[in-house]
């Protein structure tokens, strides 16, 4: 019926125990294999193995020596794996070899609570690699897992079936995370968002995704080939047309006869974040503001670097960014999670109606030597249209008019004379290089322009009413300067492949055949797939959008919408409230506040007998089991005999023999025999 | 009002939980707070923050939190596995001083609910971990060592609970209202043989004769037609020629008194551990004996029933009247 056992076995891992915390650890361990060495995976089935065989006798418990050689192999096996401290990888690795060595060691009850701790840490950890709303779920399984560990080397219930301890964990870890969830929310909503404290080693793996900082022959192309996400856009109203949708990224100023570049030289993060608040700073009263206002919320995937991606020029933006001279608007920190900013874009006001000394160097820059026939055509085209209008029309149709090419597979230029070769020889070429060229023809003839990088367009989804820019919409143009309109864009691709913008790279590229072309299994290719992905990217914007967002400025944004002016106080009531009803919620489901009697029906019934009984001069004492009471009462009151016995006989049954199904006809009989004790 | 915060304690631990046969745990009775292990999760948690916070990561923030809260939601599930736990004291089976005093209790829980590693205690004692599972009720055995014989009063019975997780830990006190007996510690027998002699000077003096009997020669009477030719007294006969019978006669008891005054040992405890030898030998050796102490008088029986009687009057002798 039960067991009891000392107190002190209970300090040691059973075997069940020690086959949970495996489980565990391997359930942890799993999703690191992508990022760092699968090796360590193996390294905890050895260990946990060999424990295993401890416990059941058929190996012995390693000694200091043995541990520490296993240790320091597994710390050289991470370095030779290529990892170097201190590096977040080579962390990670670290801990998860600590991980996996640990059960070799997990001895006692304190032993798995280590592991069991290391393991939630390690759940978190995972999270800096993925954010994906398959990652949340597997992190919720872990996190169960452990819980369920930790509530099977808590206690070994010896009346369970080892399947029905796996259940009984199991359940026990679901109903207390369930009932943390509301709890979690309420924290995640209202714990207050800081800003970072220090610098920490970022993943290596996602150091650069995306349009980086420059422009080389060739980057963009590369680009082209992905179809990872780059952001989600959601309007509050209207949508500009497809054509229009230029996100602007960073302004390309220097150009070195091959690559185009921000500056002449090469800035850090930091650097570029100290001249952008100097004097490369946004200035609103350059802006004369007109035309259609666009109202959005943009969500980045993490890229890994501070460019955020809007249309030019934004009147307002909310978000933890930076605005530069040249209208861009960047990240204060390079992107490691997802983030959301608003954004008001008015795209036909004017910029810069009289331009900086600064801003017009940049934009006149051109190297010393080289090019020397394309400088010599724009002195001649500029020559024959007379004025800089002209002049501009005459290169955009010299695109459309001679024999360009728009192709992903531009032949190499060399290093040297590229904008020649381009525009006199190969004249096949992706949106750089019609753009490059165009700034380098309009620049050698005196006339301010650079070269913009960012998306073009997007995939509006119809379902979750957002647009989805991907990695294949990347897409280079030009500004260019003129007196009394500003900077105006200009994009030379549209003259050579008009789909491109009109539509789409894919209908651009459709004669050639080769929109990604490297992915033979992509979802694109399939219609029936496609809706099923479109509906799968709707559920991650929300996600991203709703969770992985939510900073401290979402935070202050969502918390006034909901409560007005936000006060320390009001938000302290609420959160006391909410508390509150949630205590209650916990206290009605788990059965706390029901006042109920701590007796059982067949328990009360006995009781009621053997009160009648006691009337007759019967009395039981409570160490009489009922058979002893029942063999004391029949030699007291014979002529009760038979009820008696049947009485007891059918209460003993309840308590010790019935089946659940039995149970109800049982205390039913139960009380028709005791009705018949008088 | 109170002198130390632990005085306060323990005034607050007696209003609170009174002794009683019965004792159904409630709010008012559960005392609970976060365990070690909660602390080093907490731990945990601080660095998960901060780890959320240097990456700005919603999700390591929401693991922090899922944790956080569970620290919260455990402790209402360790309060649970206490609440309405009713504690019934049975019995406590007497013992001598020296021995281990076994109380029993009777655990029960509201019908649908289950306990898990309940853990009764007194410390540096026994202790015992128990689960309601498949029933509502059970019964367990707590042992006591004793020193002294008398009146035992069990003392108060920790009755604790760490389930699920072990990162709260709920506790509670329960005073059983009932006392055990402690019998004297039996004298050792090699002892007891060399005192018994002196006693057994009594036993004849005190017997009655029942005649007819087999066992003891008790006189010589002539002849009757019907004796026995075994019995007849044939060494009488050869020298006188007359017919004689012996006759043998039985002892209704050896009824043995164990007399405190008849013992020759200084102090009390060590008589009444001589006596104590003394009830166990005669009941063993299924002898009709009776006791007697000063201003008690027990008189000769047999059985199970009069041991209890005798060894309770030693245990209890100047403690306090039967």
């Amino acid at each position: 019926m039960f067991k009891i056992h000392t107190a002190q076995t209970q300090n040691f891992i059973t075997y069940t125990g020690m086959i949970w915390l495996l489980a565990a650890q391997l359930i942890v361990m799993l999703p690191f294999t992508t990022s760092l060495p699968a090796w360590l995976i193996v390294v905890v089935i050895f260990a946990a193995g060999w424990r295993l065989r401890v416990l059941s006798g058929k190996a012995t418990q390693p000694n200091t020596l043995i541990k520490a050689a296993l240790l320091l192999m597994g710390i050289a096996a991470i370095f030779l794996s290529g990892l170097r401290l201190p590096s977040l990888e080579a962390m990670s690795a670290l801990l998860l070899l600590g991980f996996a060595f640990k059960a070799v060691e997990a001895v006692k009850r304190r032993d798995a609570l280590v592991v069991i701790f290391t393991g939630y840490f390690l759940v978190a950890l995972n999270f800096l690699y993925s954010q994906t709303i398959i990652a949340g779920l597997y992190g919720t399984l872990s996190l169960i897992v452990l819980t369920g560990a930790l509530v099977g080397v808590q206690q070994t219930i010896e009346e369970f079936t080892p399947a029905q301890q796996v259940r009984f964990n199991f359940w026990v870890a679901g109903q207390i995370l369930l009932q943390c969830l509301p709890l979690m929310v309420l924290i995640f909503v209202f714990a207050p968002r800081f800003q970072p404290f220090w610098t920490l080693p970022m993943p290596m793996e996602q150091n650069t995704r995306g349009i980086s900082d420059r422009m080389a022959p060739g980057d963009i192309e590369k680009l082209s080939q992905s179809d990872d996400l780059a952001f989600r856009v959601s309007f509050k109203g209207e949508r500009p047309a497809q054509s229009k949708l230029y996100w602007q990224g960073l302004v390309l100023n220097y150009f070195d006869g091959r690559e185009w570049r921000q500056f002449a030289n090469e800035q850090s993060a930091e650097e570029l974040q100290w001249s952008i608040k100097q004097d490369y700073a946004y200035d609103p009263q350059n802006l004369k503001i007109q035309g259609e206002r666009y109202e959005y919320e943009a969500v980045y995937e993490q890229s890994g670097q501070p460019w955020l991606f809007t249309l030019t020029p934004s009147t307002e933006v909310q978000g933890d960014v930076l605005r530069a001279a040249d209208y861009r608007v960047m990240a204060k920190q390079p992107l490691h999670s997802p983030m959301l900013i608003r954004a008001v874009s008015r795209p036909e006001s004017i910029r810069d109606l009289t331009l900086a000394p600064k801003l017009q160097d940049l934009a006149l820059q051109l190297p010393q030597q080289g090019d020397i026939r394309s400088r010599q055509l724009a002195q001649g085209l500029y020559a024959e249209a007379g004025d800089e209008r002209a002049y501009i029309q005459t290169v955009l149709n010299r695109f459309r008019e001679q024999p360009f090419f728009y192709t992903l597979h531009p032949p190499l230029l060399g290093e040297k004379d590229t904008i020649d070769g381009f525009l006199f020889d190969s004249q096949r070429g992706f949106c750089s290089h019609y753009a490059g060229s165009f700034v380098f023809l309009m620049r050698a003839v005196g006339i301010p322009a650079r070269v913009v990088i960012g998306y073009q367009g997007g995939e509006w989804n119809e379902s979750g009413k957002y647009l989805a820019v991907h990695q294949f919409d990347a897409h280079a143009w030009a500004e260019v300067w003129l007196s009394g309109q500003g900077w105006v864009r200009f994009d030379p691709t549209s003259m050579v492949a008009p789909e491109r913008t009109e539509q789409n790279l894919e209908a651009a590229l459709k004669k050639e055949g080769t929109f990604l072309e490297h992915s033979v299994f992509s979802s694109r290719k399939f219609a029936w797939l496609n809706s099923i992905r479109k509906q799968l990217d709707s559920m991650q914007y929300g996600w991203q959008r709703w969770v992985l967002s939510y900073d401290s400025e979402t935070q202050t944004q969502f918390l006034s919408k909901m409560l007005g002016e936000l006060s320390f106080t009001k938000i302290a009531l609420l959160v006391l409230a909410l508390f509150g009803c949630l205590v209650m919620v916990w206290m009605v489901w788990l059965g706390l506040t029901r006042k109920t009697n701590p007796e059982a029906l067949e328990h009360r019934l006995y009781r009621r007998f053997t009160e009648r009984l006691a009337k007759k001069g019967c009395e039981r004492r409570l160490d009489q089991t009922p058979t002893e009471y029942a063999q004391l009462a029949i030699q007291m009151l014979p002529q009760q005999a038979e009820h008696i016995m049947a009485f007891t006989q059918t209460y003993q049954t309840l308590c010790y023999a019935s089946e659940l199904r039995q149970r109800s006809s049982l205390l039913r009989e139960l009380q028709r025999l005791l009705g018949q004790i008088r | 009002m109170f002198d130390t915060l632990p005085a306060y304690f323990e005034q607050m631990v007696k209003q609170r939980l009174p002794s009683a046969r019965t004792t159904v745990l409630d709010q008012s009775k559960i005392f609970i707070v976060p365990s070690k292990t909660a602390l080093a999760l907490l731990v945990m948690i601080i660095v998960l923050f901060l780890l959320g916070i240097n990456f700005q990561n919603s999700l390591v923030y929401a693991v922090c939190f899922w944790l956080l809260a569970m620290l919260v939601v455990n402790v209402l599930h360790t309060w649970r596995n206490l609440s309405r736990l009713s504690i019934t004291a049975i019995h406590i089976q007497p013992c001598f001083a020296g021995e281990k005093a076994v109380l029993e209790l009777e655990l029960a829980c509201d019908p649908k609910q289950q306990k898990f590693a309940i853990e009764l205690a007194w410390p540096q004692e026994d202790a015992i971990q128990v689960n309601l599972v498949a029933t509502q009720t059970t019964r367990l055995k707590l042992s006591h060592s004793t020193q002294q014989r008398g009146r035992f009063t069990p003392p108060r019975i920790h009755i604790s609970t760490h389930y699920p997780t072990g990162l709260a830990v709920a506790w509670s006190y329960v005073t059983v209202d009932m006392s055990g007996l402690v019998y004297p510690t039996p004298a050792p027998k090699n002892q007891s043989t060399e005192h018994s002699h002196n006693t057994a000077a009594d036993q004849q003096q005190s017997g009655k004769e029942l005649s007819g009997g087999t066992n003891d020669f008790g006189g010589i009477r002539s002849y009757q037609a019907g004796d026995t030719p075994k019995r007849i007294h044939w060494g009488q006969y050869a020298k006188t020629g007359k017919l004689n019978t012996k006759v043998f006669v039985d002892y209704a008891s050896h009824d043995l008194w164990l007399d405190w005054d008849s013992l020759n040992l200084p102090g009390i405890e060590a008589r009444l551990s001589q006596l104590c030898r003394q009830v166990l030998d005669a009941h063993q050796a299924q002898q009709q004996y009776g006791l007697k102490l000063p201003g008690i008088t027990i008189t000769p029986a047999k059985g199970e029933a009069h041991q209890v009687r005798c060894l309770q009057a030693l245990a209890l002798f100047g403690v306090e009247h039967v």
